[in-house]
């Protein structure tokens, strides 16, 4: 018989479906409801900020990746969906070229220059979110929108503001609304159950699992609800639902074990309440989140798996 | 009802509708086997033969005198053209005898005898003179299994009818064509060990294999058939212990730690024929199939048969073949030619097409850690590939480098297309090699 081109590698010789690619295009497809209400809401706002993200995040990858003689991977969605998650964290007034300089934050210097997606120890869009907040308090007369309440009656103040100011309570938006839709703070914060809606996906496509968004929604309401805040507005407003599905789960910067997952959370969870109630509402999830992405490796590390049988040695 | 099983673990596509229906075929025999000295776990045999000689099947040619070990008997009646070193499916080069078949061959074996008087000494001598080996593919000495060590008593032998590899049919045709012996073949085991209990584990996609033995134990009660969930990888020893008794075999420990011997269906026949008839491991049923397969068969082989003849009796490749696999999809070993020889633990001969193997490149990990949570013995793959590439071995111990069986679910299922068993074996060479020093 002649002889044929065979190819020779070690098994497993069949593989799964899943791609990183795949994994990625899912969780663009988990924020299409998000992205829907947002563009409800604030139209045109949302809209440019959102196209300047994620065609920014697909130029910024390709041009950095081609100086420096890497493959281009736009194919894996990952530029789309760090471009989508900054648009998301941001308000709508935030002029679009600010949307950009973050996500060039993000996806040049988080990603692309820490060894490429993988290797990076930051979730990129949360890392070029906070670099945003802390360029616009440094630089003074560009603001962020956060503090300004919103222009042209488009948005109103996030309502992160509410859990301190006592005086404006009676504005405080209901729960409802927050949960269904309501105009204030970022795109992302406009609907609670477009966020969980994206996340019920994710869960049933197996890329996200419940342990690190349950202990971080738990930790925030028993928390809140300990140190005298209102539980149900503390995990409803703001980005905690959006941080604790789809930016706390992240692939690569999460620890890896059920355990530590669980403890990631929880210790989330506990720096969301401290600096909202303690610091400063703003920006809280993503500091939170980005603190637990830096002692990730350290619970990678602790937090070795028990093996199949194995039994703890007798001292 | 709920099926037992065991945590973790994937469900590929099974492939299994091509061949599980074909009665077992005989393949006609090739104009030479090759039969390798070293066939199993163990030190290798010697050859007992010289260049030239006439050899009569079920003949010792090859033994050592090794505690673990198998002889190994020629397969076929010929003369022995060469002896020589031959690369074996591993690609490996073993020594081998190689046989010029006679066109006549001897019509078959003794009479059966009566198994039911024998005693643990005498199935046990059986078993290690007929060369039995782990069939499923393991091919540790089967005796050797038989002998259970001082302090440690075995209450239940399991037979492990699973065959939770994708695309092979084999054990599932033997359970059908072979019933009574295989619960012959069980009764032998738990009399060699002592064991009062046997079970037979059967994934829930071969109930009519379930029910045909379930129908040949009417009355007994030390022998019982499982259920069980259809999943890879159901069958491997560890898992199958867990899923049937709940008992957890400790990390680097035998079965007979928990009382338990598991051994494969084949494995049990071939237990039955020797203890029966003396009849030697000198042909097995195979599994021939694939998409690049054009007439996919069970099939029984005798050892040393060429791929290259197995695949021609099998209408040959359909259009360009990608990868021809010895054994399962999941653990086989990929050819790189046709000419390795069936051994004693081939389970089957699988031809994917070439778009099948294309499987897109290695990638970094992206830390989605679906390898940690299919992870049939709860290691952490990802880790030990991390610390393999960067020459940590002994950090990838520490996530269990030596523990993993290379069942291959976590490069199954990585979405970076990292084949991590790759990286296991040389993390395992590593390791041996540093502890040589």
């Amino acid at each position: 018989m002649a002889n044929h081109d065979l190819v020779v590698t070690a098994p497993p010789h069949i593989k799964g479906k899943d791609m990183v690619s795949t994994g990625m295009r899912d969780v663009a497809i988990a924020l299409f409801p998000l992205v829907v209400m947002s563009l409800v809401f604030f139209r045109l706002y949302a809209l440019v900020n959102i196209v300047a993200a994620v065609a920014t995040a697909m130029a910024c990858e390709y041009v950095v990746r081609k100086l420096m003689g890497r493959e281009p991977t736009l194919g894996d969605f990952s530029a789309v969906v760090t471009g989508l998650l900054l648009a998301l964290v941001l308000p709508p007034t935030v002029p679009f070229w600010w949307v950009m300089i973050g996500v060039i934050i993000a996806v040049a210097l988080v990603k692309e220059l820490m060894g490429g997606l993988g290797v990076n120890l930051f979730n990129p869009a949360l890392f070029g979110f906070v670099s945003l907040i802390i360029i616009s308090r440094l630089f003074g007369p560009i603001k962020l929108g956060y503090s300004l309440g919103g222009i042209n009656g488009v948005t109103s103040a996030t309502p992160l503001t509410f859990i301190k100011g006592g005086a404006l309570n009676g504005l405080r938006p209901g729960y409802w609304n927050l949960f269904l839709a309501h105009s204030g703070g970022a795109l992302g914060e406009v609907s609670v159950i477009a966020v969980l809606l994206g996340a019920a996906y994710l869960l049933y496509k197996g890329h996200i699992t419940w342990h690190i968004p349950t202990s971080i929604i738990a930790t925030v309401f028993i928390l809140s609800a300990i140190l005298g805040a209102n539980p149900l507005f503390m995990i409803l407003a703001g980005g905690v639902m959006l941080g604790s599905f789809f930016m706390a789960t992240d692939w690569v910067t999460s620890p890896d074990t059920r355990l530590a997952q669980v403890i990631y959370g929880v210790l989330i969870g506990v720096l969301i309440v401290v600096i909202r109630l303690y610091a400063a509402p703003t920006g809280a999830v993503a500091y939170s989140i980005l603190i637990g992405n830096a002692l990730t490796p350290l619970l990678n590390r602790l937090l070795v798996r028990k093996k199949f049988g194995e039994v703890k040695a007798v001292a | 009802m709920e099926l037992k099983t065991f945590r973790g673990g994937i469900h590929p596509p099974y492939q299994k509708e091509a061949t599980a229906h074909k009665a077992t075929e005989d393949l006609s025999l090739p104009a030479e086997v090759v039969i390798p000295m070293q066939q199993h776990v163990g030190a290798p045999n010697s050859p007992t033969v010289n260049v030239g000689d006439r050899v009569d099947a079920g003949q010792k040619i090859g033994s050592s005198e090794a505690f673990i070990s198998a002889p190994v008997h020629a397969s076929v009646s010929g003369t022995v053209k060469a002896i020589e070193g031959r690369p074996n499916f591993t690609g490996a080069q073993v020594q081998s005898v190689v046989i010029q078949v006679d066109p006549s061959q001897p019509p078959g074996w003794a009479e059966k005898r009566d198994t039911g008087s024998l005693g643990a000494e005498q199935i046990r001598d059986a078993a290690k003179e007929a060369g039995i080996v782990g069939l499923g593919g393991a091919a540790f000495p089967t005796f050797v299994k038989l002998s259970p060590p001082a302090g440690k008593p075995i209450d239940t032998v399991i037979i492990n009818g699973c065959e939770c590899e994708p695309f092979l049919t084999c054990d599932h045709r033997l359970m059908l064509e072979r019933t009574e012996d295989l619960v012959s073949g069980l009764k032998l085991m738990m009399v060699a060990v002592g064991a009062d209990k046997g079970i037979i584990g059967v994934e829930a996609n071969k109930m009519d294999a379930a029910d045909a033995v379930t129908a040949k134990l009417s009355g007994e009660s030390s022998v019982e058939v499982v259920p069980l969930e259809v999943k890879y990888p159901e069958g491997a020893e560890k898992m199958l212990i867990d899923a049937v008794t709940g008992r957890r075999v400790p990390p680097g420990k035998l079965p007979s730690e928990v009382g338990v011997l598991v051994q494969n269906v084949q494995t049990a026949v071939a237990l039955y024929d020797a203890a029966s008839t003396g009849k030697p491991v000198i042909e097995r049923v195979i599994t021939v199939t694939g998409q690049g397969i054009k007439e996919p068969k069970n099939l029984l082989v005798k050892v040393g048969t060429p791929i290259g003849h197995v695949i021609s009796q099998c209408g040959g490749f359909a259009g360009t073949p990608g990868k021809v696999i010895m054994g399962g999809p999941m653990t086989g070993w990929a050819q790189k030619d046709l000419s390795a020889a069936v051994v004693k633990g081939t389970s089957g001969i699988l031809v994917l097409s070439k778009d099948e193997v294309d499987y897109g490149a290695e990638r970094q990990c992206v830390g989605c850690d679906k390898c940690i949570d299919v992870c049939p013995v709860f290691l952490m793959p990802n880790f030990i590939v991390k610390h393999t590439k960067r020459g940590q071995y002994g950090k990838a111990n520490v996530y269990g480098a030596q523990d993993c069986f290379e069942c291959g679910c976590c490069a199954y299922v990585c979405p970076s297309r990292i084949s991590h068993v790759a990286y296991v074996r040389k993390a395992k060479a590593e390791i041996a090699a540093a502890e040589k020093k």
